[in-house]
């Protein structure tokens, strides 16, 4: 399918919701790592990270998001009738965490309620699915809730947080354009080898190995090859943009604000030079805010857009890449939508 | 576009970002280099492809022995 337009479905607002807790990558680092990590950190562009202590759950930050949401909104929960997750950290592996989110939500047995397990590419895949579902005439209101829970101490990368976007059906509302893509034969590049069905939990999955630099590795912690994933974000997401781009109709002087997943400094510049974007409508939350999987989008956009969408029509190119490999960007205008400041669990 | 291996070198050094500089020349064996890692061959995928407009791989760069190496990879 790759390229699409989806009419009636207007862009009504968007929060996000981040852990109190702050690690900052250089002063938590052990001394002894500390000179490498101080390159590692120029090079990056990652200087502090959010992390959610042991209790809290990816779905506990995108229910207060959701709360706040609504209540900007003032929309009533007997009128949601879908609510879509988009994680790869659900509460547990079955049931749903959407399901469980339902309830929590206090919103109706008719709520349609489900997840979808992508990762850093999942925010503009979601929003063509619920978006679809409005366009379809059966869905008038719906919840797009998308985050993960994937920081960790020694990972100097990942950083946690929960989104949600309330998208609702408008006859009036502009079109939304999108170009969607997969590519499974680099499955492993980005990947959590153990735990599923292909290889099953065991004992050996419990003993770790201590690298050179005398820090200890689990069989069972994330794959992220460096050199696979910087090559396939830096070659396949700038001629996406120029495709949906083109295929809107729209030209680069016309968009308001490039919004692209936050993967390292590295390859988001490389992808902003290589498209030729000036670095003011290309908003980061890399140095501050970290990595958050597929929570990005919406964390750069409330973190640093939010006073700026408040008022007025602005359109926006969001671009999400990563675990998969997928691959996906949008053209969306927002118009009068609803921007809570960034908040915090 | 021709790129002299001085020129080459010296976006090189750039790329890798040592914390210590080292003396590089056209002979220097990567695996010589102390903080020669994943990141390193990171900036220089990238250098290749926003300098020099060239779509390199790790494994390229794997097979690279010396700078010299890397160099001719520019074709």
């Amino acid at each position: 399918m790759a390229l699409s337009t989806l009419h009636h479905v207007r862009f009504a607002g968007m929060a996000s919701c981040m852990p109190h807790r702050v690690l900052d990558n250089v002063r938590d680092c052990p001394p002894s790592q500390r000179s490498e990590r101080e390159r590692l950190v120029r090079n990056i562009g990652i200087q502090t990270r959010r992390i959610c202590p042991e209790w809290q759950c990816f779905s506990d930050l995108a229910l207060v998001a959701t709360e706040k949401l609504l209540e900007e909104l003032q929309w009533q929960r007997e009128d949601i009738d879908a609510l879509i997750v988009v994680t790869q950290s659900p509460d547990y592996l079955i049931p749903a965490t959407a399901i469980i989110l339902q309830d929590r939500l206090g919103l109706p047995h008719s709520t349609i309620a489900f997840d979808v397990n992508l990762g850093c590419s999942g925010y503009p895949f979601g929003l063509h699915l619920l978006g679809s579902m409005i366009a379809a005439g059966g869905v008038k209101k719906g919840l797009l809730l998308v985050g993960d829970r994937c920081a960790n101490v020694k990972d100097p990368l990942f950083s946690d947080a929960g989104t949600a976007t309330a998208l609702e059906f408008d006859a009036n509302a502009s079109p939304m354009h999108f170009d969607l893509n997969s590519d499974g034969s680099g499955h492993k590049a980005i990947m959590l080898p153990a735990g599923g069905h292909r290889e099953p939990f065991g004992v050996q999955h419990l003993i770790p190995k201590r690298d050179e630099h005398g820090v200890l590795h689990w069989p069972a912690d994330l794959i992220l090859d460096g050199p696979a994933v910087l090559s396939f974000s830096t070659q396949r997401v700038p001629p996406a943009v120029q495709r949906v781009l083109e295929y809107a109709k729209v030209e680069k002087d016309a968009v308001d604000y490039f919004i692209f997943h936050q993967a390292n400094r590295m390859i988001n510049e490389t992808i902003r030079k290589k498209l030729g974007l000036p670095p003011e409508k290309v908003p980061s939350t890399l140095h501050d805010l970290g990595n958050t999987s597929g929570a990005s989008l919406p964390v750069t956009i409330t973190a640093r857009l939010h006073e700026a969408l408040a008022t007025g029509r602005h359109k926006l190119l969001l671009s999400g890449f990563g675990i998969g490999l997928s691959w996906g960007s949008a053209v969306v205008d927002m118009e009068n939508a609803r921007f809570p400041a960034m908040l915090e669990a | 576009m021709t790129v002299s291996i001085e020129q080459f070198i010296e976006q090189f050094n750039t790329a890798v970002d040592f914390q210590e500089p080292v003396d590089v020349t056209a002979d220097t064996a990567l695996r010589d280099l102390p903080e020669w890692d994943s990141l390193a061959a990171l900036g220089v995928i990238v250098m290749f492809d926003v300098e020099f407009g060239k779509t390199i791989t790790g494994d390229d760069i794997k097979a690279c022995t010396t700078v010299a190496d890397l160099h001719k990879l520019l074709g």
